[in-house]
């Protein structure tokens, strides 16, 4: 040993094991791309919803008539970002606080902020044009002011109920964003979810979705969503495929726009590679198609009208994308992940056919994530050689 | 399947010719650098030494002897730190006289006399220079050449994939002792009865390619390949796989599917072994990382690791981690104080401010990734998961035994879990 080394010797190195380095993707990172994907499709519907006031003038009128007060005429894409806003603060301060409050819990700030945005996502908004054949009340949930209060508790529920308590048992087994919003809204599920009233004015007691295609064909179709979107200012959108495709007014502000979820969605998946579940969202959109299409044989009528209603709906193009692919309830390996996307396609629709549930997607994820554990067994491959 | 890409630091130190660092005024000579039995010492404390001389060695088969690097005095036999084991093990402290006096006892052969000569004699030259297997597994090279009868071995692979993303030596050989390998390509096939040579090397080493092509283009059955191979394909079984199809089950070992694989610095040890006398007292040792100016040095095994931080004027003030063997599977080493071993294929230091950023590991996030990126398809996270609440059975059930510890699934983790070292140590 030379008198030279043992001055030089450092007084600790560090050891740690191999590897000694790492890729460039962290959690933190992961986190950040899908904050600002999310932020970009808010910020697009937020944008696109403007022009929309929630309630409108004739309606306030009929409130008014009524003698029902307390609502608040406002931009529709307004009251999206004050929801955004509440969520991610709401998600925020709770994730900060239980960090403070419980030691082992981690503080994850950007997690819980991916976590109001996809609450504020899957959060149904706006008034349907059929508003007046609806009980009034329950409409406080999809309007400010009574959206704020519900959207609170949902950000709430969600991350200290689903994300954090159930994260405590080592294994999330539901989607915080969607089994909150279930069980927030669940007693209003005539407003939010089961929309059957949509259809009253073209058959007694509404259609029922089996007959979608069947008596109903695309161009009564259209005319149906111009109407149910009816909102002054909009009505110039001659198409069922346009406003499925590039605007919707109502439902999930996350899928506004199929368009713009699907470009901002392939980016995110070409930004993150297989750090996303890409291949829960190829099978879930495939078994849609398939589906829709079966369904169309069983029951009649255009495959293009039951097609782009079940793939472009706000809950199914966004729920595909989003929140079907939330790494934590969904399986790990690779034939879990097709099992799942398919099994999660196939109950979309039929709960939508059959259960006149639109948004069916959401109720279809949970009881997809309850599988997952199963699919992680009986996705085990075998490894190299074996 | 596609690998995982892992970024190279090598544009620096891939063109820097190969130079000879001088010799340690004391050389500490580990004994147990090979993979297998322990070895004894054959000297003591005073006892005069020559270059080359036999300081150590075992009577068990899976066993290679060590030699004296430098002429001078055995001064102490003690214990130091062994990168190879992670461990303090023994080791023989020799200081130097600078006589440079020769131990001739390893007899060479010239290359005509090559075939005329048995297999076993060269074995025996392999064995007793002290030859292990120099990518990093330090499995005794006479065995690993001596496959049982009943399995011919129809394809010798000369891996110069060297996918370590800081290691440049054999990429360096590749190209300065091209002709060596030849001879030492030479060597093999002849022990091995002549099996086709498939030399495997990356598009990336750019300089080497040519080399390559000119020296062994026009030997008979010998195909250079170059491709677009990945870090992971560096392991023996998945470079077979890319270069013939065939997946060896993990229960089997090459020489079953007919196929040896060689490292490169293996190679160039057997030429100058076979031809030169020269046991293996030196190899070629990348020193790259966070310093001003990477090399690739010729140095004495057991030269301690603080002579290449001195001489290369570093200050150990900004380094906080030394990575010996390679960034993703060798070892931070504690101390600098450690010898060179024959299994010291690269030097790499870090220093504070670069050092593994973001390393604080958190929960998982059920990306998947490292199932994805594994290259021999294990479930790395499943198996970790098991190995921590601890169920041993399924951790079984999960063939935690089948890791190639490449360490793809640390590498690529967003959570930081430490999911190849785990799985290396449930073993």
């Amino acid at each position: 040993m030379t008198n030279q080394s043992s001055v030089e010797k450092p007084k600790d190195l560090v050891v740690s094991p191999p590897p000694q380095i790492n890729g460039t993707m962290s959690k933190t990172r992961v986190m950040t791309y899908t904050f600002a994907a999310l932020m970009i499709i808010t910020i697009i519907t937020a944008v696109i919803w403007w022009p929309v006031m929630t309630p409108t003038a004739d309606q306030m009128n009929t409130f008014a008539e009524a003698g029902i007060t307390g609502f608040i005429a406002m931009p529709l894409g307004a009251i999206l970002l004050v929801n955004a806003l509440i969520a991610v603060g709401v998600a925020v301060l709770s994730d900060f606080a239980i960090g403070k409050a419980a030691a082992d819990s981690e503080v994850n700030t950007m997690s819980a902020a991916v976590f109001g945005l996809i609450v504020t996502l899957c959060y149904s908004l706006g008034l349907p044009g059929m508003a007046r054949a609806v009980e009034v009340m329950p409409l406080h949930v999809l309007s400010a002011p009574g959206c704020f209060i519900f959207i609170a508790l949902t950000s709430f529920i969600g991350l200290v109920g689903f994300k954090k308590l159930q994260g405590m048992t080592g294994r999330k087994y539901l989607n915080p964003a969607a089994a909150a919003k279930f069980i927030v809204l669940l007693p209003f599920l005539f407003s939010t979810f089961l929309i059957k009233e949509h259809w009253a004015p073209y058959a007694d007691g509404g259609l029922s979705m089996p007959q979608l295609a069947g008596v109903v064909d695309k161009e009564m179709f259209g005319m149906y969503l111009q109407g149910c979107y009816g909102n002054p200012g909009i009505m110039n959108h001659p198409s069922a495929e346009s406003l499925m495709l590039l605007t919707k007014f109502h439902g999930w502000p996350g899928g506004a726009s199929s368009v713009a979820v699907i470009i901002v969605g392939v980016a995110l998946i070409l930004l993150l590679r297989n750090y996303f579940k890409w291949k829960i969202t190829a099978t879930y959109f495939g078994s849609v198609a398939i589906m829709s299409l079966i369904m169309t044989g069983i029951y009649g009528g255009d495959p293009m009208t039951r097609l782009i209603f079940e793939l472009f709906i706000g809950s199914s193009i966004f729920l595909g994308f989003f929140m079907a692919t939330d790494p934590a309830t969904t399986p790990y390996t690779r034939t879990g992940q097709i099992i799942f996307g398919v099994g999660l396609g196939v109950l979309t629709v039929l709960i939508q056919v059959y259960m006149n549930f639109f948004g069916g997607a959401l109720l279809a994820l949970l009881i997809m994530n309850l599988t997952v554990p199963f699919l992680d067994r009986i996705g085990i491959h075998k490894p190299f050689g074996r | 399947m596609p690998y995982e890409h892992i970024k190279e630091v090598k544009d620096q130190a891939r063109i820097t010719p190969i130079e000879i660092f001088p010799d340690p005024k004391t050389a500490i000579v580990i004994l147990n650098q090979h993979s297998g039995k322990p070895l004894a010492p054959l000297v003591a404390v005073d006892d005069s030494v020559a270059i080359g001389q036999k300081i150590a060695d075992s009577k068990e088969r899976i066993s290679s002897p060590v030699h004296s690097p430098i002429s001078g005095k055995i001064v102490k036999i003690g214990n130091i730190y062994n990168h190879c084991l992670e461990t303090f093990t023994e080791a023989i402290y020799i200081e130097n006289d600078g006589k440079k006096t020769k131990d001739n006892t390893l007899s060479p052969i010239s290359e005509s006399e090559l075939q005329k000569t048995k297999p076993a004699d060269l074995l025996n030259i392999i064995h007793e220079a002290g030859i292990i297997g120099l990518g990093g597994a330090g499995f005794p090279t006479h065995i690993k050449l001596a496959p049982p009868a009943e399995f011919p071995i129809k394809n010798l692979v000369v891996n110069a994939t060297e996918g370590e993303p800081y290691d440049t030596a054999d990429e360096r050989l590749l190209i300065e002792k091209t002709a060596n390998l030849l001879r030492g390509v030479n060597v093999i096939k002849k022990i091995l009865g002549n099996p086709k040579v498939t030399i495997a090397t990356k598009v990336s080493k750019a300089e080497a390619i040519p080399k390559l092509n000119e020296v062994f283009g026009n030997e008979p059955d010998t195909t250079v390949v170059a491709g677009h191979f990945k870090y992971q394909q560096g392991d023996a079984s998945v470079l077979q796989k890319a270069l013939f199809g065939y997946e060896t089950p993990p229960t089997k070992r090459s020489y079953e599917m007919g196929c040896i694989v060689q490292n490169v610095a293996t190679i160039n040890a057997i030429a100058n072994a076979v031809f030169e006398g020269e046991p293996l007292i030196s190899r070629v040792v990348a020193f790259n990382g966070e310093i001003a100016q990477p090399k690739n040095l010729l140095v004495k095994i057991g030269t301690p690791i603080s002579d290449i931080f001195s001489q290369n004027n570093i200050d150990m003030n900004d380094v906080r981690q030394v990575v010996v063997g390679g960034v993703m599977m060798g070892h931070a080493i504690p101390t600098t104080e450690a010898p060179v071993t024959k299994r010291s294929s690269s030097i790499i230091p870090f220093s504070e401010s670069n050092y593994k950023k973001e390393q604080k590991q958190t929960a998982c996030i059920h990306c998947s990734k490292c199932i994805s990126a594994c290259p021999v398809k294990l479930h790395p996270i499943l198996i970790y998961d098991a190995i921590m609440k601890p169920d041993m059975e399924k951790v079984e059930k999960l063939w935690n035994k089948d890791c190639i510890g490449c360490g793809t699934c640390s590498y690529v983790c967003p959570s930081r879990i430490p999911l190849a070292s785990t799985i290396m140590a449930s073993r």
